[in-house]
């Protein structure tokens, strides 16, 4: 339905906005490392805010949370490959914003050479 | 005032439409309580319809529930009239995910129970929470199943949304079309009283 393509200019690139009423389901990752300088590792990123709510099994309340993340998928692309995941993707799916972060051997570093193409859905 | 429309067995040809539809007859019971004179035991004819989508979205942990309140109370998602000419007859469905729906009308009394003593929606209880709970497959987004009958100063109806084990957050996505009827009274003949909806109290759910 939708496509984005980022470069890593920075440690984290945003790449869909949250939709309020809809999850986006991605349908497509590609990355290309040829150009980077060194292996990426790569970490697909959900953000959402969630809303007040009761734990069920002790009525203890929870707060409502701004900016609530979690990993949705992690992939390691070395240098000069390009790599693209379609099936992998058939049970991911983020509840809020989705954005990428680069790092190389555990440290966030920036490439505008690692490009990243997401190709998405919203259900 | 509150069903669930069940897959068709067959189709026929010209359909027939899901909502109501100007012209229509509608019969509110005896039952509907003398606070709401308005309707009671009354019949109308829909003189206009409108329709109108909306959507009510919540994430929340799994093993946690929220309540949505659907009436004009303060916190209310403000899905009932204020006109006492009017009926909304609202449409609910629901996107995927792993959650469970219970109904309450007014708050704490549950619709959907059983008459053995203990029979009763609990979302605290690892078995109870199916009790009366509606899944999103019980009425899609896109095929909406359930329908509910509001009028103005009606009791609040609550949907508790409960996200099951197994998954550390859900986003539950309701969809709602309200289908505002304007309503004229009318003194119905054997035939119109024949084929007018009718439309019972909540109480009448539950005995």
């Amino acid at each position: 339905m939708a496509s984005r393509v980022v470069d890593m200019t920075a440690t984290t690139m945003a790449l869909v906005a949250e939709k309020r009423n809809a999850k986006v389901k991605p349908s497509l990752i590609m990355v290309d490392n040829v150009d980077a300088l060194a292996d990426s590792q790569l970490v697909f990123r959900d953000t959402f805010n969630t809303n007040a709510s009761i734990v069920a099994a002790t009525g203890a309340a929870v707060a409502a949370v701004v900016g609530q993340t979690a990993d949705r998928l992690r992939v390691n692309v070395s240098i000069d490959a390009c790599v693209s995941m379609r099936d992998e993707l058939k049970d991911v799916k983020f509840l809020g914003a989705a954005s990428v972060l680069r790092s190389v051997a555990g440290v966030p570093t920036l490439d505008a050479g690692c490009h990243v193409t997401l190709g998405y859905n919203l259900e | 005032m509150l069903e669930l429309k069940p897959m068709p067995e067959a189709t026929v040809t010209p359909g027939v439409p899901k909502l109501l539809q100007e012209g229509f007859f509608v019969r509110f019971t005896d039952q509907w309580p003398l606070t709401l004179p308005h309707v009671k035991g009354k019949t109308f004819q829909i003189e206009k319809t409108n329709q109108v989508p909306y959507d009510i979205t919540r994430i929340i942990p799994g093993g946690n529930y929220t309540d949505i309140d659907l009436s004009n109370a303060t916190g209310g998602e403000n899905i009932y009239p204020e006109n006492t000419k009017t009926l909304y007859e609202t449409i609910l469905g629901f996107k995927p995910g792993n959650y469970l729906v219970h109904f309450y009308i007014p708050s704490g009394e549950y619709v959907h129970r059983l008459e053995q003593a203990g029979m009763v929606p609990n979302v605290a209880s690892a078995t109870l929470r199916y009790l009366g709970a509606r899944k999103p497959e019980d009425s899609p987004y896109d095929d909406k199943r359930i329908f509910m009958y509001s009028v103005k100063d009606l009791e609040p109806l609550i949907l508790r949304l409960l996200v099951d084990n197994g998954v550390l957050w859900e986003k539950m996505v309701l969809g709602l079309v309200v289908n505002k009827c304007y309503l004229k009274e009318i003194t119905p003949t054997p035939e119109q009283l024949a084929r007018a909806k009718k439309i019972d109290y909540y109480t009448e759910l539950r005995w």
